[in-house]
């Protein structure tokens, strides 16, 4: 289906207006939602079949704020837009929001959190949308339309709205924690067993450091808040305009983010400016300069330069590890510029290029 | 009073959208309204539109006045997609269809009688010399084998004794050489209930009957039953959407439908011609009966009779 003009924004507007009043208290939304006046979203002169239509296109939007990968907060947020577009709309019967049947796990895990974590007004919201029969329980997500699309919108996540994606914790989590602990005390023990003195282990047996698991514990817990910290240092840049802190946080951010960066561009500077000269022979087919940046282009293939222009704005981290591992590749598999084989440099760098 | 906070406090016109809309999306939308009010004369719902709302909406909340009809809870609902066979080359780029709504303790044959194609009701034969016996038998009595495909297996249509295994041929063509396809099985289609079946979504499907006229069909959407649907089971399969197609009218009089088509007519201007019942006998017959001119006449079912 076509997307309804403007509404993507201005759900996310609220949504994000939501996320920096860092609660998930209903009172604040709901004062949020009547500063915007956002019942009005379904005015406007339409007959019944339109109404239908775009009431349906919009509960679909919202929704999908709903499920995860979508942090908490903004989870909380989309059950709020949900129910007050839910009760807003002005089609008889109302339309119904779909949940897929696989996402109905997670969402009610999702109410579990709720209820343990105390937030008692956004369990009695889902229970009352349940109540009013909100809900279509559906095989898929979306509901098939066969219409032949100009071109196929990538559905892109707002990337404040993300959950940071924590890969180390969800290798690290507390079950496999508690196991290793558990595995570790065994081992110890069975170290005691064997050796002479029954109370501790022999000395020839201590191969691992003994409090490594603590250790683990210590050092996801660091990474943790400092993702934490990042997060809220990126998100205070972006919202704060033009005033003296911001280009403080913004050089901290720059300064932890790409001094890493900066080095290695700088030793990547060092090597390729090394361009030897080609014999005057060679004089039309001078090996020029190709910067890995994206934008420019320059030099004999334009095709091969516009690979690496169509790189897409790196996020913070990305592009770190993205330039380390170019300079690594590079730095290694850097060869001998000599007259012959100018034309083999040339090809085997874009071919490495490539290859990333 | 947690509704309170949601809807408006004052009386609004919900047809009035606000000067000074902080949303981006009533601030398009205002502009495309204006548009339309400067460009269309008359804002009216056309035809089509009240056909397709009506079709849409006809039967939500209906509930049955026998209570052995209702629907129970956790009844599954199936949304299907029955393509035409294409027949008019306009259509090639955008099959029509209509949609269906079918339960899921439905079986197969009661989604068969339901499908209305239009091959069904032709009539074989060349009538020009006793056009009063023409409608004798439609295609739907002589022909009544049919056939669904689906995952693989063929679900044929035995209620009848003339019902024949349409599948047997493909069956036997994919077995005569390694074409790569598993074993595709032949089955009766009355055995079976929707729920029985294993589906994909999306995928599309088959329907044959008449021997020859193939029906492709995609399943849209399979949900549970809800309070606010049509809970009366006499009345599914239920058909919520239908592809409007413009009848042909009768040459001579451009006002009724028309019923017969003539091949070599030399009292035709143009060849085939299309005649409705009334100018037909009115042009080829004179006062007794006898057949004026030479011609072959056919007997002409238009696809838009299902309008």
């Amino acid at each position: 289906m076509s997307a309804v003009p403007g509404l993507k924004e201005d759900c996310e507007e609220l949504l994000g207006a939501f996320q920096q009043a860092d609660t998930v208290r209903f009172e604040r939304f709901a004062e949020l939602w009547r500063e915007r006046r956002f019942y009005t979203v379904f005015h406007g002169r339409m007959r019944a079949l339109e109404r239908n239509k775009l009431t349906k296109k919009t509960l679909e939007l919202a929704q999908q704020y709903f499920l995860p990968p979508y942090s908490f907060q903004i989870r909380v947020g989309a059950l709020y837009l949900l129910y007050g577009l839910y009760n807003a709309q002005l089609c008889q019967p109302k339309q119904k929001i779909r949940i897929a049947l696989k996402d109905w796990p997670e969402i009610q895990k999702f109410q579990q959190d709720l209820l343990d974590s105390q937030h008692y007004d956004a369990a009695y919201i889902f229970r009352r949308l349940r109540l009013a029969r909100a809900f279509h329980f559906t095989a898929m997500p979306k509901l098939l339309t066969y219409r032949t699309k100009k071109k196929i919108e990538e559905n892109y996540f707002k990337e404040e709205f993300k959950d940071p994606s924590n890969r180390v914790n969800s290798l690290i989590t507390n079950d496999v924690l508690e196991e290793l602990m558990n595995i570790h005390d065994h081992y110890q023990k069975m170290k005691c067993v064997i050796s002479a003195d029954k109370s501790q282990p022999d000395k020839a047996l201590s191969l691992i450091k003994d409090d490594f698991v603590v250790n683990l514990k210590d050092i996801t817990l660091e990474h943790q808040e400092w993702q934490q910290n990042r997060m809220k240092l990126f998100r205070n840049a972006k919202v704060t305009d033009g005033t003296e802190n911001k280009k403080k946080e913004e050089t901290l951010l720059e300064s932890e983010g790409s001094e890493r960066a900066n080095a290695l561009a700088r030793i990547k500077y060092r090597s390729y400016s090394a361009v030897v000269e080609v014999s005057k022979s060679r004089r039309h087919r001078q090996v020029q300069l190709e910067s890995s940046e994206s934008g420019s282009s320059c030099g004999k293939s334009p095709s091969r330069s516009k690979k690496t222009s169509r790189r897409p704005q790196p996020a913070w981290r990305r592009g770190e590890m993205q330039v380390a591992e170019e300079a690594v590749t590079r730095h290694i598999g850097m060869p001998i510029i000599t007259e012959e084989n100018s034309d083999e440099e040339e090809v085997s760098l874009s071919k490495r290029r490539r290859r990333r | 009073s947690i509704d309170m906070l949601m809807s408006s406090e004052k009386e609004e016109d919900p047809d009035v959208i606000p000067e000074d809309s902080s949303l981006l999306t009533l601030r398009i939308r205002k502009k495309d309204l204006e548009r339309r009010e400067e460009t269309i004369i008359v804002d009216r719902a056309c035809r089509q539109e009240t056909l397709t709302y009506e079709m849409e909406s006809h039967a939500t909340g209906k509930r049955p006045d026998n209570p052995t009809d209702l629907i129970e809870e956790g009844e599954l609902l199936l949304t299907l997609n029955i393509f035409y066979p294409v027949i008019f080359q306009k259509h090639k780029d955008h099959k029509p269809y209509q949609t269906v709504l079918v339960l899921g303790s439905q079986k197969l044959t009661e989604l068969r009688d339901s499908i209305s194609c239009v091959s069904d009701l032709q009539i074989g034969g060349e009538f020009s010399s006793q056009p009063d016996q023409a409608p004798e038998h439609i295609s739907k009595d002589l022909y009544k084998s049919a056939f669904f495909y689906f995952e693989g297996i063929f679900y044929n249509d035995k209620r009848y004794p003339e019902c024949r295994d349409l599948s047997r041929t493909i069956i036997e063509w994919s077995e005569s050489h390694d074409r790569g396809y598993e074993n595709l099985q032949s089955v009766k289609m009355e055995d079976y209930v929707f729920n029985d079946l294993s589906l994909k979504i999306g995928f599309p499907y088959l329907y044959c009957h008449q021997g020859n006229c193939e029906h492709i069909i995609i399943i849209t959407d399979i949900r549970l039953i809800h309070h606010d649907d049509c809970l009366d089971r006499n009345l599914y399969p239920l058909l919520i959407k239908k592809h409007w197609l413009c009848t042909r009218k009768c040459f001579v009089c451009k006002m009724y439908t028309a019923r017969w088509v003539t091949n070599r007519d030399s009292l035709a201007p143009q060849d085939p011609c299309f005649f409705c019942d009334v100018c037909f006998r009115m042009l080829h017959y004179d006062a007794e009966g006898n057949k004026l001119g030479e011609f072959l006449a056919y007997p002409y079912v238009d696809p838009g009779i299902f309008n």
